[in-house]
């Protein structure tokens, strides 16, 4: 049985030819192969959702997926949210402005989860937002700050001029 | 100490602060939210081994025969390290008190099962993996040892040459203990139990190391933290000198205690060191982290008494505290058994205090620093007392909680242990709280949902975060290597010849936004934006004296520094302003970022142009003045002391007081909480940036919840661990955390430069006891209490059913 095959995928945007070993996960693929280590592994069984990609428009768990898998599909990371000019993803805007990171190691499957959630409903309530968030796993920010980045993203992406509650006067 | 003269941001050399005091954004964000950052796993050097380890199965054995020879000769594998090894070319890995660890791998018993036993180095981990699996390990298997109660009452023992497993011991009596509990009228006394729980951040540890054989110069690069405190761990244990080791610093992607330690880094420097040269990194897998390092705390028996008047004062409080220690007491973890005497009575005045604690070896993951070091199950203790006091007496446990508080005339409040609390104005946080979660409500519909049979409750609670506490606390465990009182924390500022200004800190990037805070200090200081401020972590060869992240120090340690740097540097600078305005230095001020002359406020220069002055015309200078516009500070917490023969001493900086409510309702059929309600009021004086604290607060209450309903490490009588993959630890999810509410009450710490208190640890300090307090209000109806934490499902089915584990 070969040990290795060759994989062929587009990256944000990028078409990779590589060969691999047919037993590699996707995120070390990812990372290790293509040098796109902006994907982190937080516990390599698919609870915590570090490594949440876009596969085909959808997310998945990159970190229990064989590169092999991902074999002529399109793949979106968290390097592919921003412009090359140096402008945030109005995603990554939102979540700078409510204070939804802290140490930002779970952050990049955050906004790969809220990609795809306001592509699916742009505008989210407080419970669907929980239901589509709750396969990722934040130590840090208690996700309240979270919470309400995602709200700041649906908002502006509606169109809404709003201050975020960051901003606003404390109580 | 610099006399920095900025008691307030209002005492900022600026007519209006700008940023300090402000929700600034933070300057970390952009590279985190574009993946960009370089954390420990990102870093590849060319020719980089990748390590793995093999790990015992059982608890408790002697290795007999190890045979690496098959791992040895798969193709791709470099070297295999074993205990020969590291017997060879190491000590045990350093803790307090000494003598009570093992080596950095297993040489002769395994101590858990966990417990490393070799390490391979291959091309790749893939292959370093595959070779874990061909070293044959022949163990005989010992008896485990799992029951600290039994561990404490004889062999047999953990360590060998040890004839007890009691690591640490210590009876502390604070006041006239007899006579408090003699002429009580009223006497609570309960058992509690909390099981082990940890930091889990979601970067697990990595440490990549190159031990140079010609020049024997060792680099530690990972996601480590505080070097100042990891470089005398490596010299103990590797026998190097200082200046041949440099440790750099990574971003973590969170911490939370578990990353402030140094076993594993030993360990791989040892493989660096069979590898003579080539470099090897080893990332921590999730299953390491919860089985094999020291990542475990608190697992903890306690027996309480509360002694209190019919009136609802209380006059005593006697605990004895058993603390299941895992392995090793190793780094500096059985310090988090004391730290509970340094603010034994919380936010109240309880005039004599009895603590009998003792850190108890058996064959688990040793324990290691957690967010709160220890307070969090103390207060919860103490907080359930309290309402079980008042249920008990027939009182309203808030007008108890009310009348025991400090007043807050009486600060600063010297505690019956020694410590000294700066500052805080409980009764009106209280009042603050009960008012913005409008508790007179909320305390009807309790009761009303409770007359109609709902299992429905309602607490308030409060706590103090003592900010940096340190050594004085560690002079108990080893009065020989603690023998200072210092928490130092150095910084560089340096204005460049462009008016630029580049700091240096030992801190690295870790969530709690440092290097923000010194953008926003800086800024309001010289009068300019936080972009003309570049803030740099340095490594052990380059750093100035330092402490680093620990015990909710950011705020503290970073404010006394920068200041301290800031009032060097312009002190510095008014040299060369002098000579620009043809003044005495002595006449020139620095106000708004103008070097202006006293009295004479028109007549002055941008100090950003000084700095350039200075660099290009050092022959404009006078004698004894030199072109540097940079400044060292060496900041130390004041007004600490050692502890005396009774363990009376000064132990922390700030007292951050903390009242929090929570509302909760189980479910009577599956024991599953609700939170429905949780409000917060914290009061740690300044806030630098109010959303970082607000951020700090939600998620220590996340942590909390963990602690209070979800996380638990469970060991099967056999010592092996049950819980090893987060399909058992259970974390807690967006779904199990309230959006708390959150205010503020500031009273300003009158010690620390710009009046912050430390934060960090606040809400896991309190959100166990908040939440726990609700669930047994809602209990009480039954008439049963839970006094087991995680109050998982399960235990509080049995409670309500009336069944015994």
């Amino acid at each position: 049985m070969a040990t290795t095959r060759s994989v062929q995928l587009r990256v944000n945007g990028i078409a990779y030819e590589r060969s691999v070993e047919v037993r590699k996960t996707l995120v070390d693929f990812l990372r290790e192969d293509l040098g796109l280590v902006g994907t982190h592994v937080g516990c390599e069984h698919g609870v915590c959702g570090a490594c949440t990609i876009l596969l085909n428009g959808e997310t998945a768990r990159s970190c229990i997926m064989l590169a092999i898998q991902a074999d002529g599909t399109e793949l979106m990371t968290v390097e592919g949210l921003a412009s090359a000019d140096g402008k945030l993803h109005p995603i990554q805007e939102a979540y700078r402005d409510e204070h939804g990171l802290q140490c930002g190691f779970c952050t990049p499957g955050f906004l790969m989860t809220t990609y795809e959630l306001l592509q699916a409903i742009p505008n989210p309530t407080v419970e669907e937002i929980k239901d589509w968030l709750s396969g990722n796993i934040c130590r840090c920010t208690g996700y309240k700050d979270i919470l309400e980045s995602v709200q700041l993203a649906a908002a502006r992406a509606r169109g809404e001029d709003v201050v975020p509650t960051s901003q606003r006067e404390h109580a | 100490m610099v006399d920095t003269g900025a008691k307030l941001p209002s005492d900022l050399p600026i007519t209006q602060p700008r940023y300090v005091g402000q929700d600034v954004p933070r300057v970390e964000d952009p590279m985190l939210l574009t993946g960009r950052v370089e954390y420990g796993d990102n870093i590849r050097l060319p020719g980089m081994l990748h390590a793995a380890i093999l790990r015992s199965p059982h608890a408790r054995a002697r290795i007999v025969r190890i045979d690496a020879s098959k791992a040895e000769a798969l193709p791709g594998v470099a070297a295999v390290l074993t205990g020969e090894d590291v017997k060879q070319w190491s000590h045990p890995v350093f803790g307090v008190p000494e003598g009570w660890t093992g080596y950095a791998l297993a040489t002769d018993l395994v101590h858990w099962a966990g417990e490393p036993v070799a390490v391979v180095a291959a091309t790749d981990r893939y292959i370093a993996e595959d070779a874990v699996d061909l070293i044959e390990v022949e163990y005989e298997p010992l008896e485990p040892i799992v029951d600290p109660e039994r561990a404490m009452a004889g062999g047999p023992f953990v360590l060998e040459g040890k004839d007890t497993n009691i690591a640490y011991q210590r009876h502390f009596e604070f006041g006239d203990i007899a006579t408090a509990f003699g002429e009580a009228d009223h006497i609570v006394k309960e058992r509690f139990r909390w099981h082990r729980t940890s930091g889990n951040p979601m970067e697990t540890c990595v440490c990549i190391a190159d031990w140079d054989p010609f020049s024997n110069m060792l680099t530690i690069r990972g996601s480590h933290r505080s070097p100042h405190l990891i470089l005398p761990a490596l010299i103990n244990a590797l026998g190097m000198p200082s200046n041949q080791i440099r440790i750099v610093q990574s971003p973590l992607g969170g911490s939370f205690g578990v990353k402030t330690f140094a076993r594993y880094i030993v360990l791989i420097s040892l493989m660096a060191k069979k590898l003579g040269g080539r470099t090897v990194k080893w990332t921590e897998d999730r299953i390491e982290h919860l089985i094999g390092n020291s990542s475990h705390a608190w697992d903890r028996y306690h027996e309480c008494e509360l002694a209190i008047k019919n009136d609802g004062t209380i006059t005593g409080l006697r605990m004895r505290m058993v603390d299941d220690f895992g392995a090793f007491a190793e780094w500096l973890g059985v310090g988090m058994v004391l730290k509970p005497m340094i603010s034994f009575s919380g936010c109240y005045k309880i005039p004599c205090f009895d603590y009998q604690c003792y850190a108890v070896l058996t064959n688990k993951v040793p324990q290691g620093p957690y967010r709160g070091f220890g307070l969090p199950s103390h207060y919860w203790i103490l907080e359930q007392l309290i309402d079980i006091a008042a249920r008990e007496l027939n009182l309203d446990p808030i007008e108890v909680r009310r009348k025991n508080f400090i007043p807050k005339d009486e600060f600063p409040y010297t505690l019956p242990s020694g410590n000294i609390y700066d500052s805080g104005d409980y009764a009106s946080s209280l009042d603050l709280l009960l008012e913005k979660s409008g508790h007179a409500e909320l305390k009807k519909e309790v009761e009303e949902a409770q007359s109609a049979g709902r299992l429905v409750g309602l607490s308030v609670v409060s706590s103090i975060e003592p900010g940096l506490t340190g050594p004085p606390m560690l002079v108990h465990l080893s009065p020989r290597i603690f023998t200072r009182t210092a928490s130092p924390e150095g910084v560089l500022v340096r204005m460049d010849a462009f008016g630029k200004v580049i700091v240096e800190v030992g801190f690295p990037w870790g969530g709690q936004s440092q290097h923000t805070f010194v953008r926003q200090i800086v800024a309001d200081y010289f009068n300019l934006t936080p972009d003309d401020v570049q803030v740099i972590t340095v490594d052990s060869l380059t750093m100035q004296p330092g402490t680093g992240p620990i015990s909710s120090s950011v705020a503290i340690a970073l404010s006394g520094a920068m200041m301290g740097g800031l009032v060097r540097l312009a002190e510095k600078l008014k040299q060369g302003a002098a000579v620009m305005l043809e003044v005495h230095p002595d006449d020139i001020e620095l106000f708004d970022g103008m070097m202006r002359v006293k009295g004479a406020p028109e007549k002055g220069a941008p100090v950003t142009r000084v700095a350039g002055f200075m660099q290009m015309r050092p022959d404009l200078l006078p004698e004894g003045v030199d072109a540097s516009t940079e400044a060292v500070y060496v900041w130390n917490p004041p007004d600490r002391s050692l502890p005396d023969e009774q363990g009376r001493g000064v132990y922390a900086v700030t007292a951050a007081g903390a009242l929090h409510l929570c509302m909760v309702e189980i479910d009577r059929d599956t024991g599953q909480v609700e939170i429905f309600k949780y409000v917060m009021v914290d009061d740690c004086g300044t806030r630098l940036n109010p959303s970082v604290v607000a951020g700090m607060l939600q998620g220590g209450l996340a942590h909390g919840i963990g602690n209070a309903l979800l996380e638990e490490y469970v060991y099967g009588d056999d010592g092996q661990i049950l819980t090893s993959t987060y399909m058992d630890y259970l974390l807690p999810t967006i779904k199990d955390v309230p959006m708390a509410e959150e205010y503020e009450m500031v009273t300003p710490s009158p010690i620390t430069a710009l009046g912050v208190k430390g934060i960090g640890e606040a809400a896991i300090h309190t959100a166990p006891a908040a939440i726990l307090c609700a669930v047994n209000n809602a209990l009480e109806p039954l008439g049963v209490r839970i006094t087991e934490a995680p109050a998982t499902p399960l235990r509080l089915w049995r409670t309500i059913q009336g069944v015994a584990e």
